[in-house]
């Protein structure tokens, strides 16, 4: 193959003839110069040990240029290094504020497919450390998500209020507020934890009185009057948005507060991830 | 003028310096003195805190876990908010570490809890399958060192007026006691008890009853604090 061929080569080979000839020339003019050349101009009055110096005005363009560079040097200490310098963090909002642009234009109108696939994601990084990566809380270490409610964590909550559950005070977030402790109790509530454990199903005592005792505030239907008070069926959009807002303090352990880690629609595809878990099961 | 800088030369090299060291005094040290200060929710640790942060260096944790979030959204979205300069004003030295093996630790108590970490020291693959972590059972029976964590937080105290024993926010109570020995190991007790008991493993509640705190404890402890 012959290298000249190619052009690189060639504009490379030619670049480098050019770089030679430049050189040789101007070394060349300035060998005649100090050979040959006579010192010409008139002498200034000062003179350090025998080094003289001519009595020439700076070259004009220097002197612009030297003008200019103090002009703004003062415009970039005053105006511009101060007004206008680079932020590390200026940048980093530029770029949450595009990319949520961009996320929520992307996903304004998610179809369930979508929210499950970005649940998911979401669930393995953020729940799944706790929560197990298939959602049954690694042997009680956290609530199981792929049921509702056990008879022990119903009758926690019946016995001790939901000041044992939400955040520090107690909250959830509903607008029926706090559930105050000991609504029932001995086998009352046994016999109500026995009929929401199990479904909403058998146990007629249990859901005698889960209609006196609980309904008017879970709804007759234990789904909650649509958020007025938590879901006692299922993981709603509502119960899921409460608990990442507030945290959870349970019979089982404490849950962090993921206040302002996910956007809305994210916590909704977490919910309907959630949600596919214990229909799945 | 010039002349006579030119026949002084220390005068001469005097100008030039300030001169030239003009643009870092105006770039560097306003935003020095503003971002090197404690932001208001810094906090100096607590004796069980340092002693838990004795630990975390003795173990090398900072060469797997880094504890600094920089601005990049993917790192916000994963670890919280990015780190500020005035968060490390009490950690001496600071712990940001260069390589993450291991996830960033600088919020970890924002989003795990005491019976978490104990439950992944023992066995780290038992909550986070495939993990490369090591366990670190020896911690489970190892004692911390008080007397060393409450030694480094009075010299930081006395040496750096780091502000133990004192309001700082002004509500009329002290944010952060120390005190005496005996006062600091009563408090760092109370506070492992609690620890203890929410990591629920039996073994260390009754560890610290019998007046040991165990090294997991303090980590556990200096762990939930990093917000």
């Amino acid at each position: 193959m012959n290298w000249l061929s190619d052009n690189v080569n060639q504009l490379a080979l030619l670049g480098a003839a050019a770089i030679l000839i430049l050189t040789i020339g101007v070394a060349a003019k300035y060998f005649k110069q100090i050979k040959e050349g006579k010192s010409e101009g008139e002498l200034k009055e000062e003179n350090w040990d025998g080094i003289g110096e001519y009595k020439n005005n700076s070259p004009i363009g220097w002197s612009l240029a030297f003008i200019g560079t103090i002009i703004w040097g003062i415009w970039y200490w005053l105006v511009g290094y101060p007004l206008d310098a680079y932020s590390q963090i200026g940048e980093y909002n530029e770029e949450v504020k595009a990319y949520q642009a961009k996320f929520e234009s992307k996903w304004a109108n998610p179809t369930k497919e979508d929210l499950l696939g970005m649940g998911e994601g979401v669930f393995l990084v953020q729940c799944s450390p706790c929560h197990g990566i298939d959602g049954t809380g690694i042997e009680g270490k956290a609530q199981d998500l792929t049921r509702r409610l056990l008879k022990e964590e119903v009758l926690d909550v019946i016995n001790r209020g939901s000041a044992a559950l939400g955040n520090p005070n107690g909250q959830l977030g509903y607008p029926m507020g706090m559930m105050p402790p000991g609504l029932l109790s001995g086998a009352d509530a046994e016999a109500v934890a026995e009929y929401v454990a199990n479904g909403f199903k058998g146990n007629d005592k249990g859901a005698e009185l889960f209609q006196s005792a609980c309904a008017s505030c879970h709804g007759p239907d234990g789904r909650g009057m649509n958020g007025m008070a938590p879901n006692l069926r299922e993981y709603d959009d509502k119960i899921i948005s409460a608990v990442l807002e507030h945290g959870k303090r349970g019979i089982i352990g404490t849950m962090p507060s993921f206040k302002g880690r996910l956007t809305p629609v994210q916590v909704k595809a977490v919910a309907t991830y959630i949600r596919s878990l214990s229909e799945g099961a | 003028m010039f002349g006579w800088l030119e026949r002084n030369p220390f005068f001469f090299a005097v100008g030039v310096f300030v001169v030239i060291a003009f643009a870092g005094l105006i770039e560097i040290v306003p935003d020095f003195a503003q971002q090197s200060r404690p932001v208001v929710t810094a906090k100096p640790y607590s004796l069980l805190e340092l002693a838990g942060r004795q630990v975390y260096i003795k173990d090398s944790c900072n060469a797997c876990h880094s504890q600094l979030i920089r601005p990049f959204k993917s790192e916000t979205d994963r670890y919280g908010m990015y780190s500020l300069n005035g968060e490390y004003a009490y950690d001496r030295p600071f712990l940001w570490g260069s390589k993450r093996t291991g996830p960033d630790l600088h919020r970890v108590g924002n989003y795990r809890t005491s019976d978490w970490h104990a439950n992944h020291m023992w066995d780290p693959t038992s909550v986070v399958p495939g993990s490369i972590m090591p366990a670190y059972k020896h911690m489970f029976t190892n004692v911390t060192d008080l007397e060393t964590a409450y030694a480094e937080a009075l010299t930081v105290k006395k040496v750096f007026n780091v502000p133990y024993d004192k309001d700082m926010d002004g509500d009329g109570k002290v944010d952060v006691p120390l005190g005496s020995y005996e006062e600091a190991k009563k408090r760092a007790f109370e506070y492992a008890l609690r620890v203890a008991e929410e990591t629920k493993r039996q073994d260390l509640v009754d560890m610290v009853k019998a007046g040991k705190i165990p090294e997991i404890v303090a980590l556990i402890a200096y762990l939930n604090r990093l917000k």
